[in-house]
């Protein structure tokens, strides 16, 4: 009895000790998620019920209840409809981003000569596709593709969308370099997706007379299945932190405007970080609904 | 009647079979039996991913060609790529309106400092998530992905007044201080990838140090992060990058003294005309024709020391990013 007793005694301790160094490990980063992440998230969404203004002292706050979230979509006449516009215009560029980085991927992936050069390009633009280059490089035209022009695409576009869908897909057209440039980080995560298939299963459906288009569809889709839901999610975050995006810029202008403030430009923050996680949520139902089908993991 | 049926039938059988066996010869030449074995198929991929380079390398290429060019160039339609004489003083322009040996030696400081901070502490927080137990792992490791979707305009105010309160702004320490807490830029993304890393490997090395008496720390430092070197390399290398283009951050913590290159650019406008850039960089500005040249050559500046970096590092990293099995 009292030998049980001990050694339950000795495992317990064993085992807060295993527990201990865990957090121990997770220490760091727990007080940086504290500090700095969800005592400033507490902190903005509490200001995004007042009204903000900047005094010497710090700040004096108004409650004003729902207020900024009403104005953002009654008064501001800007916000609703940039708002709408970049959801629309994701809505196209992440398909697009994710159907074409896969494609490359899958022509990268072949075995052929030459192709650590390719590879080399084709992560290149992971190095400047961020930053100030991009916006520079924007603002002087060099990032857009002289086909809309040359081809004279425009009404063309206009005449078989219809009006109402023409502006984003036209504003996704001129973005094509942005497209080509957002896949680097995809790419990559799909190649490394595809050395998870062992090469045995190749040979074995090779030998059973499978084409390589058969073996595509068969085993390499379903396999690269929870890297596409990874790179839609990836694409969809790195999308919405995206430097030139027009809604994020306004929510920096309004946080510097004296009649809107702090309170205001939270609020917009905090309806657009909605709309991502809707999305973000939609997007993860799909995928883990078609993997439940398949009977796989997601 | 029954005849003329059967014989049609059979002809037509026939005359499938065959057509499906010459077009199968012609198949079998052009692709090969494997995707990537005929010349057909080599010759579509080879096409395909030219173009698609060509596009990829364009915008460095107009980097390039537009530094070199004078202001004739510029204006001159006919002078698409190749300028007519080279022109360095775009070049020295550019390098006296961004400060350039001081501003790099700011960026460098940073993106070094801290992409070392985050591999070292994003490896041990993903350690922690892929192999050692404690109750509130998962709700940790759902927090974590959290992280990477808030986007940094929610939390900027608030942190303001935090790094303000600590006398940290306009110091590289605003950036090193959040990194040493596993909140540097997209820490979340590499937490996640350490934590992948370390979950491919064997549970034995956990049974065999445990026979040796080795405590958790030594078995983190002296055979996980060994073993996780390729893991490391992408992080490090993700992590350099991210830092040296940042400029969301930058451009509100960093305002008088301590300017990095991102900032530095964004202000090269103001030195080069006089006229205020307005605002922030994220609004296009408008284009005068004499400011291109060294907002190019000012450009160029700053990309050439990642990619020299990433052509020295580029053989490892992209074997890196294979072994690593980033997801699995």
């Amino acid at each position: 009895m009292k030998e049980t007793k001990q050694r339950h005694k000795g495992f317990l301790r064993s085992r807060l000790k295993q527990y201990g160094v865990g957090y121990l490990f997770i220490l760091p980063w727990a007080i940086g998620f504290g500090a700095l992440i969800a005592f400033p998230l507490g902190w903005s969404f509490f200001m995004s019920f007042h009204k903000v203004v900047a005094t010497t002292g710090g700040f004096s706050y108004d409650f004003v209840g729902l207020q900024n979230f009403k104005d953002a979509f009654v008064k501001d006449n800007v916000f609703p409809i940039q708002l709408i516009e970049y959801v629309q215009e994701m809505l196209l560029m992440i398909p697009i981003i994710v159907i074409f980085s896969l494609l490359v991927s899958l022509l990268l992936n072949q075995r052929f000569p030459g192709r650590f050069l390719f590879r080399a390009v084709f992560f290149l633009p992971v190095i400047f596709a961020t930053g100030q280059v991009l916006t520079e490089l924007f603002a002087q035209n060099a990032g857009e593709i002289p086909f809309m022009d040359q081809y004279n695409l425009e009404p063309i576009v206009q005449k078989y969308v219809g009006e109402g869908l023409a502006q984003p897909v036209l504003s996704v057209l001129g973005k094509t370099v942005i497209i080509l440039w957002y896949s680097g980080v995809q790419i990559l995560i799909y190649i490394a997706g595809y050395q998870t298939i062992p090469k045995s299963v190749y040979e074995a459906v090779r030998i059973d007379g499978a084409t390589p288009w058969d073996s595509f569809w068969k085993i390499t889709l379903p396999a690269t299945l929870p890297f596409i839901s990874l790179n839609t999610l990836y694409t969809i975050v790195d999308l919405f932190t995206f430097p030139m995006n027009p809604v994020l810029e306004h929510v920096r202008k309004n946080m510097f405007k004296p009649d809107t403030g702090y309170g205001y430009s939270s609020a917009l923050a905090w309806i657009y970080f909605a709309f991502i996680f809707v999305l973000l949520a939609i997007v993860l139902r799909l995928f883990s609904s078609s993997a439940k089908r398949r009977g796989g993991r997601a | 009647m029954k005849l003329a049926e059967t014989y049609r039938a059979a002809s037509a059988g026939v005359s499938r079979f065959l057509w499906s066996s010459s077009v199968q010869r012609v198949k079998m030449l052009a692709l090969g039996q494997q995707a990537n074995e005929g010349w057909g198929a080599r010759l579509i991929i080879y096409f395909l991913l030219s173009i698609i380079a060509y596009l990829y390398l364009q915008p460095l290429f107009y980097i390039i060609s537009t530094m070199f060019k004078n202001l004739n160039d510029l204006l001159d339609p006919t002078v698409k790529w190749i300028p007519r004489e080279l022109d360095f003083s775009n070049l020295r322009t550019a390098w006296r309106g961004l400060h350039y040996p001081q501003a790099f030696v700011h960026t460098l400081t940073i993106a070094f400092v801290c992409s070392a901070i985050q591999v070292a502490v994003c490896a041990m927080t993903g350690y922690a998530l892929a192999r050692l137990t404690f109750p509130g792992r998962g709700l940790v490791t759902f927090l974590v992905i959290l992280t990477f979707l808030v986007p940094p305009q929610i939390t900027i105010i608030p942190l303001y007044v935090i790094y303000s309160k600590l006398g940290l702004l306009d110091t590289p320490f605003v950036f090193i201080v959040p990194a040493l807490f596993g909140q540097g830029v997209r820490s979340a993304l590499f937490i996640i990838i350490f934590r992948q890393f370390f979950r491919t490997l064997p549970a034995t090395l956990e049974e065999a140090a445990k026979l040796d008496g080795a405590s958790a720390f030594r078995l983190f430092s002296r055979i996980m992060l060994p073993l996780a070197r390729s893991a490391c390399l992408v992080v490090f290398l993700f992590s350099f990058i991210w830092y040296w283009n940042l400029y969301y951050e930058p451009s509100m913590f960093l305002r008088d003294h301590y300017l990095p290159l991102s900032i530095s650019l964004d202000r090269l406008q103001e030195v080069l005309t006089g006229v205020p850039a307005g605002g922030g960089g994220e609004a296009l500005r408008k284009i005068d024709p004499i400011s291109e040249s060294p907002k190019m050559a000012a450009a160029f500046l700053i990309i050439f020391p990642p990619l020299v970096l990433y052509m020295f590092m580029q053989r490892w990293f992209v074997e890196g990013i294979e072994r690593t099995g980033l997801v699995e």
